[in-house]
């Protein structure tokens, strides 16, 4: 456990010492929010959701591009800690593998959860109404999100040797996850296929816990049986990318084996 | 303490290349609380050795066993015995000296007053003592080097692995950094295997091996070593060393070896060298830049079992003896 602490403080401190990251990472969805936000709700009438502007439509959609972006440049770090021989010290040190990557794992989530809730804390001030219940609900579903996206990049990037690399699979795999899954559209209007590759997207399901409690009180959320298909899509999402992440952390660079000569 | 047995290890092959066999059948003992150089070439197995026994790399065939622990079977056990310094640095350069000690602790289950104490043992020798709170990329590359060793030391390991450790170090931090690791090697009888280069440093060691072609061309004391050459070797340096070697072989019937711009000969009756000197020289004055009788030195030795053409001589081998 403190070992896992202890790399978790190492990227939070990491995070927290440049402020080029910091304010990067929390204006980038600010500016996306207000102006894809401002530009669409004119346009934006979907059926059935009448009053409903989509800024206020995309608010949890931003939330999880937060979580996103943190889990990239938490990926990111992964393979500049081989590049630059930081991982090397800590694959000799006798520690359980799992230890590795929840350190990572729990170091990104806890850069994406400053990041989300000093959005959550501009809400009241764009109009956004969140009551405390709700925020008390918020909170663990972007943690579970976070640790799903954190562990699915660690699983990506432990095995790429260039950062360069891993902006094409940011690209093709990891930014679609987020556009197919109701973020920046409602699900209910998209063609055939459009919607069963949503409906398998993980992202899908956590948008879809995270947008409940800004519409219901937690009561009626849980009472809600989308709301626990979701949550257990989630979690089998984050626990499987945390125990596969471990067994490609486990898996040793191997030789052929001697088939003669011995 | 390290018992290497019929250690292979083979690169698995690409569509470009074949698989490459990069240890073959490889037997190696290190006693306990020796000082033991391991050496060779490029592209010797070096660092593939290396690599496996820090456990990070699975051999083909073979064990390794540190302090009765199989590397395989039981790598955790290992692990905590071990110390690690790598050729390339492994602390985090945007954190402080002290913030990365701290980590390093903790990744060893050390906290509290026993992680601080640790702290000041290992910082004891070093010049980091006040430099705790500066960014690892402010220091200066001897001072990285002293901040890997102090790392390693804290966690007092009893098997010292290291990897061409003085690599870009100017020839003073290199004497530093090498005569803290022996110091502190005595005084804690720990068990040290350094692969380098540069035989300079290897003519205090215990135990030296040399590999090759991933086999052990040789091993045992530098002194050993250095006998198994006879006692003395002429060196020459030409002004067209191919030209040269060709005559000497053909009109005086000696095998000189080749080393960068200099012929070699080494395989001389020790009676016989100074006789050998004039010989040469009257016959090819013109041709000769240099000509000189060595006490044969550790490289001397290398240059000898490798084949000579095994290293260039480029400006890593500093410390070429008189």
């Amino acid at each position: 456990m403190g070992v896992v602490i202890s790399l978790a403080w190492r990227e939070y401190t990491r995070f927290i010492r440049q402020p080029h990251r910091v304010i990067g990472s929390i204006g980038q969805p600010l500016l996306f929010w207000l102006f894809l936000g401002s530009g669409f709700t004119g346009s934006f009438r979907p059926p059935g959701m009448e009053g409903v502007t989509y800024l206020e439509f995309f608010y949890p959609g931003v939330l999880m591009m937060m979580l996103l972006f943190a889990s990239i440049f938490s990926s990111i770090t992964i393979i500049e800690d081989r590049d630059q021989g930081f991982l090397q010290g800590v694959l000799v040190a006798p520690v359980p593998r799992m230890a590795i990557v929840l350190g990572k794992v729990a170091g990104g989530t806890a850069i994406a959860m400053l990041q989300s809730l000093l959005f959550l804390l501009i809400a009241p001030f764009v109009g956004i109404s969140l009551a405390p219940a709700s925020l008390a609900m918020v909170i663990p579903i972007l943690i579970l999100t976070s640790v799903g996206f954190t562990s699915l990049g660690f699983l990506l990037a432990w095995g790429m040797r260039s950062t360069a690399g891993f902006h094409a699979v940011m690209m093709i795999f990891l930014m679609p996850l987020w556009m197919l899954s109701g973020a920046l559209f409602p699900i209910t209007h998209v063609p055939g296929w459009m919607h069963w590759i949503m409906l398998a997207n993980p992202v899908s399901h956590a948008l879809t816990l995270l947008r409940l409690p800004f519409h219901a009180m937690p009561g009626q959320v849980v009472g809600d049986p989308e709301f626990a298909v979701s949550l257990a899509v989630v979690l089998a999402w984050a626990l499987g990318c945390l125990y596969l992440s471990m067994l490609r952390v486990r898996r040793v660079e191997r030789g052929v084996p001697v088939s003669s000569s011995n | 303490m390290i018992d290497i047995r019929n250690l292979s290890h083979t690169y698995p092959g690409t569509r470009k290349q074949p698989p490459r066999a990069a240890l073959r059948n490889l037997d190696l003992s290190v006693r306990e609380g020796h000082f033991c150089i391991l050496s060779g070439p490029n592209g010797s197995g070096k660092s593939t050795l290396f690599r496996i026994l820090c456990g990070m790399a699975r051999p083909s065939g073979g064990s390794v066993e540190i302090a009765g622990h199989d590397l395989s079977r039981d790598p955790m056990a290992v692990r905590r015995l071990l110390g690690v310094v790598f050729q390339s640095p492994a602390v985090d350069k945007h954190l402080g000296v002290g913030e990365n000690l701290a980590i390093h602790a903790r990744l060893y289950g050390l906290r509290g007053t026993e992680a601080a104490l640790r702290r000041e043992e290992a910082l004891e020798w070093s010049d980091l003592r006040n430099r705790l709170g500066d960014r690892v990329d402010t220091l200066s590359g001897g001072l990285a080097r002293q901040l890997e060793l102090a790392k390693c030391l804290m966690t007092r390991p009893r098997v010292l692995l290291l990897d061409e450790p003085t690599t870009g170090l100017d020839p003073s931090s290199r004497r530093n950094f090498l005569d803290v690791l022996r110091r502190v090697q005595r005084e804690r009888s720990m068990t040290v295997l350094m692969t380098t280069h540069i035989f300079s440093e290897a003519e205090d060691a215990d135990f030296v091996a040399i590999l090759k072609d991933g086999v052990l061309l040789a091993e045992g004391t530098p002194q050993r070593l250095r006998e198994q050459l006879g006692r003395e070797v002429v060196v020459i340096s030409p002004r067209d060393p191919a030209a040269l070697a060709d005559r000497l072989s053909a009109e005086l019937g000696l095998t000189p070896l080749r080393h960068g711009d200099e012929l070699r000969l080494d395989e001389v009756e020790p009676a016989e060298t100074l006789a050998l000197l004039e010989r040469i020289l009257t016959r090819y004055r013109p041709e000769i830049h240099s000509i000189s009788i060595k006490q044969p030195a550790l490289e001397d030795v290398f240059i000898h079992i490798t084949g000579g053409n095994g290293i260039k001589a480029n400006g890593a081998n500093g410390g070429n003896g008189s």
